[in-house]
């Protein structure tokens, strides 16, 4: 029998942390989501809450459509918008953020402070589950499967849950050019298994070179559209063709750089700016150590201390295919509506004999 | 925080597997008269665990509800126990704590607090 050499392991000690950090729990937060979508809406609280108060007609027909007396348990509530929306359902509400959930529970709504990729919940008690707006702000694609594995494990066999994001493909282009691209500094803040960079869209885009096998759903189109909306930045002023060069060039570049390419290519990750008035941020408190940590700077123009939160904004089908990958759910109904990708799943029904 | 809500929560600490019910130690609870809606309190009656019912509303000081559920769900009297254990009581002030590991997840103003710490996780 040959002898297998068995390379030695050549990784250093932060290296191997890095990677055992990065296979961690999914349900660890990582650094990201704490400094761009935790600590900011703490921040922001009271004055995101009042500019929330629309109801979207699409998620006030979901819930007006549930049997009377439905348990709703929703998932990322925020300052409780579609709490009690249906009178004759009881619903429960969950948030990350304190200072959200305080604004709920000022108006009597039934809720808690939890974490939406971990529910405290036992299994098949609600009736219907709701995620409206927040699997955008979970920065790996573990994360974001983990939260939808969620909602449809506290919901009954039957029930029913919605689940709304925003989409890369924006109805409005103009905001997109208010939007940062995240940049590399950030990108390997939070590079691990479950990140974009090694998401298979990215990895088998054959519009790269990368070794690949043949993807489906990577159009031409969409390549095209997403050069289009590249907001304009250092990076992106950089000839597109430049990408295009022979197999034998792309291979010379690191893997790293081909996919930061790729990133830019497929722009999904982005800090959305938050304009909090300078006399709400003097109320909240929270933004004087945010503006000396450097996590928001002010805007004298418009008097505001600007935050950046962070999205993950979701690709035509990439909901569907997330969700497909639950077992034990079925999508009965998708759609697109005000730029935003929605869900409707239902969960498998116990066999009846 | 109301019993609708307790019969429902668990201690996520990995490696628990004793995750429910939690225990209540009650500091302030004040009661809150809700409508009395029959049809909806059968409907809860499908998903609720009985014992975490009775030993959550004895934490709250309230002792009326019978050991089991009776057969006959559309006694009134018994709907009324229900109705006011399930609904009524407010957990203002306490601590919900695990079974299993003794972690006391706190609830301030009658909002629970489930959230790990990382090493939890």
């Amino acid at each position: 029998m040959r002898d297998v050499k068995v390379k030695a392991n050549s990784k250093s000690t932060e290296e191997e942390e890095n990677e055992m950090s990065s296979s961690l729990s999914v349900k660890s937060t990582p650094e990201i989501e704490k400094k761009y979508v935790h600590r900011v809406y703490d921040a922001i609280a009271p004055h995101f809450s009042s500019t929330r108060f629309a109801k979207w007609p699409k998620v006030a027909a979901f819930l007006e459509s549930l049997p009377s007396g439905s348990v709703v348990l929703d998932a990322g509530c925020g300052n409780g918008k579609y709490l009690g929306l249906n009178p004759s359902c009881f619903f429960i509400g969950c948030d990350i953020s304190n200072p959200l959930i305080k604004i709920c529970s000022d108006k009597g709504q039934e809720v808690l402070v939890a974490d939406a990729v971990n529910l405290p919940y036992r299994e098949e008690f609600g009736d219907a589950a709701i995620s409206i707006a927040v699997l955008h702000h979970l920065s790996t694609e573990n994360r974001r499967k983990s939260a939808i594995e969620e909602l449809v494990r506290v919901v009954k066999p039957g029930g029913f849950v919605l689940i709304t994001v925003w989409a890369a493909e924006q109805e409005d282009k103009s905001l997109l050019t208010k939007w940062t691209p995240l940049s590399p500094k950030y990108v390997e803040e939070w590079v691990g298994p479950g990140s974009p960079m090694n998401s298979p869209r990215v990895r088998n885009n054959p519009f790269f070179g990368l070794e690949s096998i043949p993807e489906t759903d990577v159009s031409a189109k969409d390549q095209k559209a997403g050069l289009e909306s590249i907001p304009e930045t250092e990076e992106s002023t950089r000839e597109p063709k430049a990408t295009q060069d022979s197999l034998g060039e792309q291979k010379d570049k690191s893997s790293v750089e081909v996919l930061l390419e790729a990133l830019k290519m497929n722009q999904q990750e982005y800090f959305v700016p938050w304009h909090l008035p300078y006399h709400r941020a003097e109320v909240s408190g929270a933004s004087a150590s945010a503006l000396a940590s450097g996590l928001a700077k002010k805007d004298d123009r418009k008097g505001t201390v600007v935050y950046n939160r962070y999205y993950h904004v979701f690709s035509e089908g990439e909901l569907e295919r997330l969700a497909s990958g639950v077992g034990n759910a079925i999508i009965v109904d998708r759609f697109y509506d005000k730029s935003n990708w929605c869900i409707v799943l239902q969960k498998e029904a116990l066999n009846q004999d | 925080m109301r019993l609708i809500v307790h019969n429902m929560l668990t201690c996520n600490i990995k490696g628990v597997i004793n995750k429910f019910p939690l225990r209540i130690e009650a500091e302030k609870v004040i009661k809150k008269e809700v409508d009395f809606n029959p049809d909806f309190l059968r409907h809860m009656l499908a998903k609720i665990e009985w014992k975490a019912l009775v030993d959550g509303a004895r934490s709250m000081g309230y002792t009326e509800l019978p050991v089991h559920a009776p057969a006959l769900e559309s006694d009134e009297p018994f709907l009324r126990k229900f109705h006011h254990a399930l609904l009524e009581l407010n957990l203002e002030e306490g601590s919900l704590v695990c079974q299993e590991s003794g972690r006391k997840f706190p609830v301030e103003k009658g909002v629970p607090n489930m959230l790990l710490h990382e090493d939890e996780v």
